[in-house]
């Protein structure tokens, strides 16, 4: 039982852990916070419940529009929201997001309704592990998520445009001076961040068999929780707490109660603030 | 001299007494029910906007837990009024008083956190404070909330109907402008600003700026929940879904589109934001994506909001200074 | 008893010294130079001092009070203030307002006084509004005919200059100035020589951080010198002209700007 809990919680907080990487990306490289993250997120579901649930399409390429779905807009918010205010600190943009985070929110319902949408399974066999049971929806998903956290740290590791990002996020002014084109890094930046919680946005509707309008909220707000862990900067810091909140609210609904169960990553979240605002992983934040 | 330097004083009192006149003869010249709850909507957001320009406007600290203490004064009134039977008198003062004490002990843990830190540890607290009002089912009734409430009622004689709810929340708007504007134009709220303008030098000239900012968060979190004591006698029903992060944002817009750290900004955030939904009935439903792009066009256009002190948002950095057209100067 | 006694004072930063064994004094009404090559921590010194920076080791007692752990706001009200290196001015605020924010500590009303208003509030604002004046009133006409506007449209040397008048409003005595020539022309500069004077002839004594050399040796009675976080000097302007360490450690950092 104890150890079913825990799978479950890995499988979701894999997920949570995506949508942190996200902030930490936008965080670390651009040095903002961005509350339309759940908005964006909900956007890459509902085109991922659109390919898979209406036109019956392969889940691999329902995720993969959702994704693209998810990479557009984001880098459609940085251009038009984000690049006027350039240098204006933290908040005015963080006000920005908040604005649209309201406006799709609202557009979500307006044009689809606030019911939840069904949508269909995918994979519903179960298998054991080690007399545990897990479904393979379950190790498809941890299996994604693990691809995808992969897959950027290449793309940082090995590519021009990573090696420009981490250079950025260094020290945006020399990497400016240098001949880096700061104003595309930082939109590929948020779009990539964009782009994997569009991911984490179908997998979850995959995993509830679920899309709603409002589902970015709390999402979005648990992605925050996460990546507190790695101090906002540390994306290994950002997985850890994704996968932590995931287990610990699992552990929650057994041994506590079932509403109970979204405290814990809030609770958590204020905890390190107050006691570690670096994170358990990150590095002391320079001054703004 | 701006719209953002207005303050009522005894200079200007012809202009501010004008305003109160107008203010107490509305229900005589707008006969309309209609009308008239529209103005209770608004004195409640005027409250809640004005309290939250306290910390968020004047003394600069992004606290986004005010729904909160709104909800804590709510529920404070509603199960006093409920289980004890307290008339709205003493259900008041008890609320803003609740309210105080925990944004006291919040601003007390958080305030020497800065900036985005606190900002997301106050959305934390939201959210808890959101959580656990839902679950503590013996207190607050969870998911149900609480239910007859009864009206204000002043010396057993029952105020119901929308002229009487008028007058109450505008002898509420009445204190509450009145004690900010009696703290923006004193040494408090001269220190006030000095924190958001540059808190190290702020330290550096013996502003005990810890202290400051607890008090700025006493303050604007005892006005909320006045205003949720309100809410409870005025809708009659508590719930927790009133008082979530949804209902914070829609308070900063207003704050901010009217305008931060000034008078008069809440004030006009506050109407305007209220009315704006209903000039065209038809856009009701549409209510959040005007209010995203309200704040999303003043905060690129205008972010000082109509009447917000100018120059509270500069750009700062090589890249502003360069995308504004400067020399990049060695 | 010195006004200011330094000693052993030293700061590293991730291994880095940033001060190493600093130590002297200051007495009452002089004015002192602080200079070195960039890098030398003369900033990182003015911030321990001012209770921005915790020192690893050494102790620095003004009046002979300890300094070390103090908070910024207690060490400005024991008198010792500062102003820094770039302009940490009110943007929104008015020149006015900084001065009366300088004297808020020597003020009593708080809140329940803001709001009930009796009649010494009243009183007690005038009477900080007028020493405010007086304040703004000892930097000629740079800052009294620009009492009401925003500290933001200032220009560069009436923004130092606005600092110093709040640091001053603060009623110190010793006045800490990080590089308050940085940015003038030579005529600005010869103004502030002459307020630095005038604020030691209140009796203040003013430390002083400089990178324009005829001012410090204009103004300054003894002058430190820093090295690499090490106090490699200290004497009179004319000794420290002809010291060898001085001028080698300048000479050999010249091709480098921090």
């Amino acid at each position: 039982m104890l150890l079913s809990q825990v799978v479950n919680g890995l499988s979701q907080g894999s997920l949570y852990a995506l949508v942190a990487i996200g902030f930490v990306i936008i965080f670390g490289t651009m040095n903002l916070v961005t509350f339309a993250h759940g908005e964006v997120y909900m956007i890459g579901a509902f085109v991922g419940y659109f390919a898979l649930g209406v036109y019956h399409l392969p889940w691999p390429v329902a995720l993969a529009a959702g994704m693209a779905a998810a990479f557009g807009v984001g880098s459609l918010i940085e251009k038009t929201a984000f690049r006027p205010l350039r240098g204006t600190g933290h908040m005015p943009p963080l006000l920005i997001t908040i604005g649209l985070s309201i406006m799709l929110k609202d557009l979500a319902v307006v044009i689809f309704g606030a019911e939840n949408r069904p949508v269909p399974s995918v994979y519903e066999t179960t298998i054991e592990v080690a007399s545990v049971p897990v479904s393979v929806l379950q190790l498809v998903i941890l299996g994604l998520s693990g691809a995808l956290v992969v897959a950027l740290r290449l793309l940082l590791q090995s590519t021009k445009i990573g090696r420009a990002m981490r250079a950025t996020a260094q020290d945006h002014e020399a990497a400016y001076a240098m001949g880096v084109n700061v104003h595309r890094v930082f939109n590929i930046a948020f779009a990539l961040a964009s782009a994997l919680g569009g991911a984490a946005g179908v997998m979850v509707g995959i995993y509830y068999n679920t899309v709603y309008p409002a589902m970015g909220s709390t999402a979005g707000l648990k992605g925050f929780a996460a990546c507190v862990f790695g101090g906002l900067t540390s994306v290994p810091g950002a997985i850890l707490g994704g996968l932590i909140i995931g287990v610990v609210e699992n552990l929650t609904v057994q041994f506590v109660a079932s509403g109970y169960r979204d405290v814990a990553a809030f609770v958590v979240m204020v905890l390190i603030l107050l006691l570690r605002p670096q994170g358990l992983l990150g590095k002391r934040l320079r001054a703004a | 001299m701006g719209l953002h330097a207005f303050v009522p004083r005894r200079e200007n009192s012809l202009l501010w007494g004008g305003a109160l006149a107008a203010a107490l003869l509305l229900p005589a010249v707008l006969r309309s029910e209609y009308v008239l709850n529209i103005a209770v909507l608004a004195g409640i957001y005027v409250i809640l906007a004005a309290s939250l320009n306290i910390t968020n406007g004047y003394t600069g600290l992004f606290s986004f837990g005010h729904a909160a203490f709104y909800g804590i004064g709510a529920y404070t009134a509603a199960i006093l009024a409920t289980r004890l039977g307290w008339g709205f008198a003493l259900t008041l003062p008890a609320a803003g008083v609740a309210a105080a004490l925990v944004g006291a002990a919040l601003a007390l843990i958080t305030v020497r956190l800065s900036g985005i830190f606190l900002a997301l540890v106050t959305i934390g607290f939201q959210e808890i404070t959101f959580l656990v009002t839902l679950n503590w089912i013996a207190l607050t009734r969870g998911p149900m909330g609480i239910p007859g409430v009864p009206p204000p009622a002043l010396g057993g004689y029952e105020l119901r109907g929308n002229t009487g709810y008028y007058y109450v929340i505008l002898a509420l708007d009445v204190l509450t402008l009145f004690v900010v504007a009696r703290v923006a134009t004193s040494r408090v709220g001269r220190a006030f600003v000095a924190i958001r303008e540059d808190e190290l030098a702020a330290q550096a000239s013996g502003l005990p700026t810890f202290r400051l900012k607890v008090l700025a968060f006493v303050i604007a979190t005892f006005f909320a929940g006045l205003a949720g004591a309100f809410f409870a006698h005025h809708a009659r029903f508590v719930s927790a879904d009133s008082f979530r992060l949804d209902e914070t944002f829609v308070i900063l817009t207003m704050l901010i589109v009217g305008g931060l750290g000034s008078f008069l900004g809440p004030i006009i955030g506050a109407v305007a934001l209220v009315i704006l939904p209903e000039v065209s009935r038809g856009l009701v439903e549409y209510r959040g994506v005007a209010y995203g792009l309200v704040l999303i066009a003043a905060i690129l256009f205008r972010p000082q909001g109509i009447a917000g002190v100018p120059g509270i948002i500069q750009p700062r950095g090589l890249l502003a200074r360069a995308a504004a057209g400067e020399e990049l100067a060695g | 008893m010195s006004l200011l006694e330094v000693s052993g004072l030293s700061v590293a930063f991730g291994g880095l010294a940033a001060l190493k064994n600093v130590s002297f004094s200051l007495e009452d009404r002089e004015i002192v130079g602080l200079i070195g090559p960039n890098g030398a921590g003369k900033t990182t010194l003015f911030n321990c001092l001012s209770g921005f920076q915790v020192p690893d080791e050494g102790t620095m007692r003004f009046l002979g009070t300890a300094l070390e752990w103090r908070s910024p706001e207690r060490i400005a009200a024991l008198g010792l203030a500062r102003t820094f290196q770039t302009s940490r001015i009110f943007r929104c605020m008015t020149v006015l307002d900084h001065v009366l924010i300088g004297l808020h500590r020597h003020q009593h009303a708080g809140f329940w006084a803001a709001i009930a208003r009796p009649a010494w509030v009243a009183a007690e604002e005038a009477a900080t509004r007028r020493r405010g004046l007086e304040l703004l009133a000892l930097f000629e006409d740079w800052l009294l005919p620009r009492m009401n506007d925003f500290a933001g449209s200032l220009s560069h040397a009436n923004r130092r200059r606005l600092e110093i008048a709040r640091a001053l409003a603060t009623g110190p005595t010793l006045l800490l100035l990080d590089e308050p020539t940085a940015g003038m022309n030579p005529h600005e500069s010869a103004s502030i020589v002459r307020l630095i004077q005038a604020v030691r002839d209140l009796g203040i004594t003013v430390f002083l951080i400089e990178h324009d050399m005829k001012v410090i040796m204009n103004a300054s009675d003894r002058i430190v010198v820093l090295d690499h976080g090490e106090k490699i000097a200290e004497g009179r302007p004319e000794e420290i002209r002809r010291n060898e360490d001085v001028v080698s450690a300048y000479m050999g950092r010249r091709g480098t700007r921090a």
